[in-house]
């Protein structure tokens, strides 16, 4: 027999030991594909709800090149409202949006009063000498700071921000590296701070730093990502423009020359106009791959976009000169589709165009549209072209990939870009030698009946 | 007349490396793709081969290779838009490395240096 549980608890029961439950919540949040913030959000939430660890207030520092600075303070005004927080959180079926919703509410609440002060907070870790909160990050130390007021190792700055006298300084860790730090109080119910706290809160701590520490990696992966595609664009880019610059200036040269027969001056001629033409085409269409801007999703009748791309000039013209058929057929009263209504046109047409110029002569293309129960509105082209090899079809959607002699590669990104943005899908089969299928799938709003 | 078998897939560019080869006193053969260029080889000689590097189907790079199976002794110039190419050992293979330019005097003074007319 077996078993299967869950990662993510639909209900928090009653009788879970309270250490559980709060390293629960915070590991369940740490695996949502939530922003660093919202997840350390998540953290200051558990470290801070009456009944979690049992803090009234969290502060946190991030470590930011050899300065410790203040981040974000999550707390609730008042007893009263930290109990609100608590019940929020035990809401039983609760899922993580909502707390984060919660916590985005109290953090722009208590922006002024909190969290703009902090932020303004700034210490050097390599100076001398070093104060509370910069000392404990230093020298990964925890602290539990007693009596503050009359502790002369406290930052006075740091003092009138928080106003208490009692707080506790955890660093945050990952590999032996500090990446921060929070500060813990009871401002509310100035209950003193319990040990079994703090040793809840170390670990709360090394949770978070670890998180901290991987989201770093990611951010820094991320731009190195960005850099490794924006060389490639370059290095294509310089491919694409040099070789139309490279035949415009060679045949000027020729130009130049006396003695040049006029057919031979008015052949030069051509080919200059030509390549200027295609320089020209390669700047429109990197710079419209960069402008598009999508809009918010909205409802919209796509069979009308859809015919009259079939029906455009170009389609037509470009159907007559590759001397291949379409075969269309398009559900009568389809569902409405979820997308910008500005490119859907503009996304079919790229599939169309493509599988126009993909199929030899006499070769036939199918175009189908239908409704694929009522969530979903497919529509299909299917090519009779020699088909994407196995290698290709997992670059086809990276910019500036292309296997067109003349292609700039931006077409399928620019697909894939306008599908994703609208929740939408694009599914590629393909065998070679047998033909290529792209099917767009677009989410819908389900028809009204009529009343 | 000394032979040369240029392979370029864009078109215009053939036609102006053609008519300024011959107007140095070389016979030129254009071909576009890296398996026309081989069937070219192996059916006649060429005294040297310009070769571009990015095409459909083979590249420059894998062309060159094959053709060293084929033939060693035939020079062969790399002509293409990247420079960047020329740092990587697999085009060390070539007799030469120039980036296309619209002034040809390069390519030109290279192809001499290799092969007089």
């Amino acid at each position: 027999m077996i078993e299967k549980y869950s990662f993510f608890f639909s209900e928090v029961q009653k009788e879970t030991p309270r250490e559980l439950m709060l390293l629960s919540i915070i590991s369940q949040g740490f695996v949502q594909p939530f922003s660093l913030e919202d997840n350390l959000l998540v953290l200051l939430t558990a470290l801070t709800s009456g009944s979690g660890v049992g803090f009234n207030r969290a502060m946190l520092f991030l470590k930011d090149g050899d300065t410790l600075r203040g981040e974000m303070w999550l707390g609730p005004r008042s007893a009263e409202e930290a109990q609100n927080v608590w019940e929020v959180l035990s809401t039983p079926g609760i899922g993580y949006v909502e707390v984060i919703e919660y916590n985005r509410s109290l953090i722009s609440k208590s922006r002024d009063a909190l969290s703009r002060r902090i932020r303004n907070l700034r210490y050097s870790l390599s100076g001398e000498p070093l104060f509370i909160p910069a000392l404990p990050a230093r020298d990964k130390d925890i602290l539990l700071v007693k009596d503050a007021k009359n502790e002369p190792l406290v930052d006075p700055r740091f003092l009138e921000i928080i106003d208490m006298d009692d707080f506790v300084c955890i660093p945050l860790l990952a590999r032996n590296e500090v990446l921060g730090e929070i500060i813990l109080d009871n401002a509310f119910t100035k209950a003193p701070i319990a040990p079994q706290d703090i040793k809840l809160a170390v670990i709360c701590g090394l949770i978070a730093g670890n998180y901290v520490y991987s989201a770093s990696l990611h951010k820094k992966l991320v731009e190195a990502e960005k850099m490794a595609a924006l060389g490639e664009m370059a290095v294509f880019v310089t491919h694409q423009i040099r070789n139309p610059l490279v035949t415009i200036g060679g045949f000027t040269e020729q130009l130049l020359q006396p003695d040049l027969d006029e057919e031979k001056r008015n052949r030069d001629l051509r080919i200059i106009r030509d390549e200027t033409k295609r320089l020209e085409e390669i700047v429109y269409q990197i710079a419209h791959f960069l402008k598009v801007r999508l809009k918010e999703p909205v409802a919209f009748d796509a069979r009308p976009v859809l015919e009259s791309v079939i029906e455009s000039p170009e389609i037509k013209a470009k159907v007559k000169s590759r001397g291949v058929r379409l075969n269309v057929r398009i559900a009568k009263c389809p569902p409405q589709v979820l997308c910008d209504p500005t490119y859907v046109g503009e996304v079919f047409r790229n599939i169309l165009e493509n599988a126009i110029e993909a199929t030899p002569e006499n070769g036939k293309i199918t175009v189908l549209a239908y409704a694929k129960g009522k969530k979903v509105f497919v529509v299909s082209v299917k090519d009779a072209g020699g088909g994407i090899s196995e290698a290709d079809k997992t670059k086809l959607f990276t910019p500036f990939f292309t296997t067109k002699e003349k292609g700039m590669g931006l077409g399928l990104p620019f697909v894939k870009r306008v599908m994703d943005a609208c929740g939408g899908k694009i599914e590629v089969e393909s065998r070679e030698g047998k033909g290529t299928r792209f099917r767009l799938l677009f989410q819908c709003q389900e028809r009204r009946s009529p009343q | 007349m000394k032979k040369i078998l240029l392979v370029e897939d864009e078109q215009p560019l053939c036609l102006l490396y053609e008519e300024e080869l011959s107007a140095e006193g070389y016979e030129v053969t254009s071909v576009h793709d890296a398996d026309s260029a081989l069937d070219a080889i192996k059916n006649k000689t060429f005294d040297l081969i310009i070769t571009d590097i990015r095409m459909p189907g083979k590249n420059g790079v894998e062309l060159i290779a094959q053709i060293m199976g084929l033939r060693k002794d035939i020079p062969i110039i790399i002509n293409t838009a990247y420079q960047s190419y020329k740092e990587d050992f697999m085009t060390w293979a070539a007799d030469a490395y120039v980036v296309k330019s619209s002034s040809l005097a390069e390519l030109k003074a290279k192809v001499r240096e290799l092969v007089k007319p």
